[in-house]
């Protein structure tokens, strides 16, 4: 029972941190908030869905395309709308109501285009679960952990030790001064919600399978992502999945062992008490005080 | 000259606000089109409310749905347990939305303006989980509240032509205080703070006691709306309070534009209309309601009426040259 | 009137105004001259309640301003301009000289919601007032117009008078003649000594040399954070490491 309890916490918590992941990688690029994410979670839930259990597509075939997918829609958001919108120097609230208005448009457009039922995702391997300490635990499950435990590993290299990374971090800090020194600052922010995006399908696949896919799958998990940022350091790679994981335990235990009526507000409640108490994080990261 | 020509639009203005329910109702037999004025009075001094906060003092809030939602169950809890008179209620359940307000903008003031949407969206799902998942059940949770009507001294407002007449004369006194603070010491240090909160501290304004206040006037204004809304429509449940509302009141204000009264009451009766079009598509509402929202928000900025404004000003300017 | 003790502000290891003390006299015009990066808006920014010193003491009017908040700050009587133009641009020009009088005004929240009679000449007051104070630097043809449409000058302007609407006793000049030609600059020379005729003092950072040697009864001159020299104008003129400082040390 315990050990069932911290699996699901931990599959649940490093879904949130992927998608924190994807929060604090467009924040440390451009210094802005996306609302997008929790839905991109829920369309590249539907992609997959389709590719690989309507269409039939091999799974690491259907995997590639949903990612390539969603790296393109996330750039094509970027310099579509955010762009436009950051060049015309509007006041920030637009940018951040922008992105509601897409997460509205993809919300409902999946339910349009895939229906509004649940739909059934086949599972991802024929093997129905790997042993651990003698208990059994799904595949899809200890594929989630792993992969964000990867993932945070990628990004913090990516983002400390890599040219690329390290032109986006001087992006955010000072774009003119990155301009100067020949950085594609249009390039590089297009880049991190291109590939925050990515992250946020390849979540979707992940979870598919062990939730079922329906259109109103990310947006919870979207609001629970801010929660994890802003409890691990908004901007901190690290941060974001530390305090998916921390998050997405916190709610497993207290709806097992307390009530599970109010799991939602816990994140809620925490997010609160971050943002006022303690707002640089576990991490400490300055991005949210004046 | 002038002068007379703006007395005349007042007044016929005034007549027709006069003339119109009871047109709506008698002569075109139209009761629904009274009961959507209500609710656009309603939206008004909600929006009215928002727009203090953000058009004027520079703030977000995109839980302003919480504070409608306190003053409609405030009012209805009160009333269906003290047996106070409605309308007693319903400002009592507004002063208490004032206080959460500036209970939740004291911390509030410090964060930066992207957080501060966090913080807000995390109290209005807050303050949505209490109401629908209460303890002890006091809110009737997701089986809502029924309640009664506002009654004055004994006569019931039984119609929605009663009702909106009351609510008229509570608009007006609303965007009359609305008006007021805005030209006045109050005003100006909101503004202040919008335009450059640095230089405003260095001018002596005291910005967190002031971001405070803007909070709090604007909880008071969305919660007493949210009040008369729970008693136009007698029934409430956590359904109409939910995140897309937050979304809407903002979006009324975007609309039309902010830190103006004329702004707030373009939004209100654009998106009010649209609602109502596109009541028959409601599979696809969101959808062309969020293709509508990033239309203007890449199209104009400055809102429908600014962009109204906008034009007219450059008629203006022609005519003028030409005379 | 301003008494600066051995203030020191330090912004991680980074040492921004090291152990400065000063003094500003009552009806003079103080100067506080340095060369780029010296430390010279940062050290106004701790005596203006912006930044808390780490160590040291800020008296002003024989009380402890050291560790108070700008709006605190103001409303004891000290003001001040900023280096990079802070008006409020979408206001018109009046109204920026109206928020500048905010702290002497008494009406509060409800007198303003229902506009009561003493509010109503409260604010008649203030307005009149802010009108003729715009007199005092020309500005008073353009007091509807937005105060960002103003040229250059006439926003440095703008923020003097401001800053002058709370009647302060002591006003901080941060690099007024920045971006000005050379008749503004004649005007503004003028401008100082008017202020200075209203009975209020002046404390200010400058780097038109010209201007600074003309009108400061008192230099203090900061380097690397530190002070460096102080004296009247001629005197910091002959010093030797005050000239070396400027001309960049090649020895």
């Amino acid at each position: 029972m315990l050990f069932q309890i911290i699996v699901s916490g931990l599959v649940i918590g490093s879904i949130y941190g992927l998608i924190a992941l994807g929060y604090s990688l467009i924040y440390k690029s451009s210094g802005l908030m996306s609302f997008v994410q929790g839905d991109m979670l829920t369309f590249g839930a539907f992609l997959g869905y389709t590719f690989y259990g309507v269409m039939g597509i091999p799974f690491i075939l259907s995997f590639a395309m949903v990612i390539l997918l969603m790296f393109a829609l996330g750039f094509a958001i970027e310099k579509g709308v955010i762009h436009r919108l950051v060049a015309k120097n509007v006041l920030p609230i637009y940018t951040v109501l922008a992105t509601i208005a897409i997460s509205y448009i993809i919300q409902n457009g999946s339910m349009v285009l895939f229906g509004s039922d649940i739909k059934y995702f086949p599972p991802v391997t024929s093997i129905k679960g790997i042993r651990v300490l003698s208990l059994n635990v799904q595949t899809e499950a200890a594929l989630c952990i792993a992969a964000s435990v990867v993932f945070m590993i990628l990004f913090n290299f990516f983002m400390n030790r890599t040219p690329l990374g390290t032109a986006m971090r001087a992006a955010t800090m000072d774009p003119m001064a990155a301009r100067a020194c020949g950085i594609d600052v249009g390039l590089t922010t297009g880049l991190s919600w291109a590939i925050a995006s990515g992250i946020a399908g390849f979540a979707g696949m992940l979870i598919g399978p062990v939730y079922g896919v329906y259109t109103t799958l990310g947006s919870v998990i979207g609001t629970k992502g801010f929660s994890s940022a802003v409890v691990g350091g908004y901007g901190n790679m690290l941060g974001a999945i530390v305090g998916g994981v921390l998050l997405g335990l916190t709610e497993t235990f207290l709806s097992a062992y307390v009530s599970s009526a109010h799991k939602d507000i816990i994140a809620y409640f925490i997010l609160l008490l971050f943002l006022f108490v303690k707002p640089t994080g576990i991490f400490n990261e300055r991005a949210i005080a004046d | 000259m002038k002068t007379t020509t703006f007395k005349k639009q007042y007044i016929l203005t005034g007549l027709f606000l006069l003339v119109f329910p009871f047109a709506a109702d008698k002569v075109f037999n139209w009761n629904y089109g009274v009961l959507l004025a209500n609710f656009c009075i309603l939206y008004i001094i909600a929006v009215s409310g928002l727009d203090i906060l953000f058009g004027y003092s520079g703030q977000i809030s995109m839980g302003h749905a919480a504070f409608f939602c306190i003053g409609a169950y405030g009012s209805v809890l009160l009333h269906q347990h003290t047996g106070l008179p409605v309308i007693l209620t319903i400002c009592t359940g507004a002063v208490l939305a004032t206080l959460v307000g500036a209970l939740l903008a004291y911390p509030a003031s410090k964060l930066v303006f992207h957080f501060l949407s966090l913080a807000t969206i995390a109290f209005g799902q807050v303050v949505y989980q209490l109401v629908a998942q209460s303890p002890g059940n006091i809110t009737g949770n997701f089986t809502g509240k029924f309640t009664d009507t506002i009654s004055l001294f004994g006569w019931k407002l039984n119609s929605y032509t009663k009702y909106y007449f009351f609510s008229i004369v509570c608009l007006g006194i609303f965007l009359f205080i609305k008006i007021n603070l805005v030209n006045s010491r109050v005003g100006r240090a909101f503004i202040a703070i919008r335009e450059n909160s640095h230089a405003a501290n260095g001018m002596g304004i005291n910005v967190r006691k002031y971001k405070v206040i803007a909070f709090a006037t604007s909880a008071f204004y969305t919660a007493f709306a949210g009040g008369l809304y729970a008693h136009l429509v007698r029934f409430i449940s956590p359904d109409t309070f939910t995140q897309k509302q937050s979304v809407m009141f903002l979006t009324m204000l975007l609309f039309g534009g902010s830190a103006s009264v004329g702004g707030t009451i373009t939004g209100v009766f654009t998106v009010q209309f649209l609602n109502e079009i596109l009541r028959s598509a409601e599979r696809y509402q969101l959808l062309i309601y969020g293709i509508l929202l990033l239309t203007v928000i890449l199209a104009f900025p400055g809102g429908l009426y600014g962009l109204v404004r906008q034009i007219l000003k450059k008629k203006g300017g022609k005519s003028d040259a030409a005379g | 009137m301003l008494q600066v003790e051995h203030l020191t502000l330090k912004f991680g290891g980074l040492v921004a105004n090291n152990d400065v003390s000063m003094t500003v006299e009552q009806g003079k015009i103080t100067g506080l001259i340095g060369p780029n990066g010296a430390g010279k808006t940062t050290f106004f920014n701790s005596i203006s309640g912006v930044y808390r010193p780490t160590s040291g003491t800020v008296t002003f009017l024989g009380k402890r301003i050291d560790g108070l908040q700008p709006y605190q700050i103001n409303q004891l009587g000290m003001s001040r301009t900023y280096q990079v133009i802070n008006l409020f641009r979408k206001m018109s020009v009046v109204e920026n000289v109206m928020v500048g009088m905010h702290p002497h005004m008494k009406q509060g929240f409800f007198a303003s919601a229902f506009k009561t009679r003493a509010e109503r000449r409260e604010e008649r007051e203030c307005y009149e007032r802010a009108y003729e104070l715009l007199d005092f630097v020309n500005l008073k043809d353009r007091a509807f117009e937005e105060a960002g449409s103003l040229s250059y000058g006439q926003q440095r302007h703008l923020e003097i008078v401001r800053g002058l609407a709370s009647d302060p006793k002591l006003i901080l000049l941060d690099e007024p003649a920045a971006g000005m030609n050379s008749k503004e600059k004649e005007e503004l020379n003028a401008l100082l000594y008017r202020i200075i005729d209203r009975g209020v003092s002046i404390l200010i950072i400058e780097h038109d040399m010209k201007l600074m040697m003309g009108v400061a009864d008192y230099l203090y001159v900061l380097n690397y954070g530190k002070l460096l020299a102080q004296g009247t104008a001629a005197e910091v003129q002959a010093n030797p490491q005050v000239v070396k400082a400027y001309l960049g040390g090649d020895e």
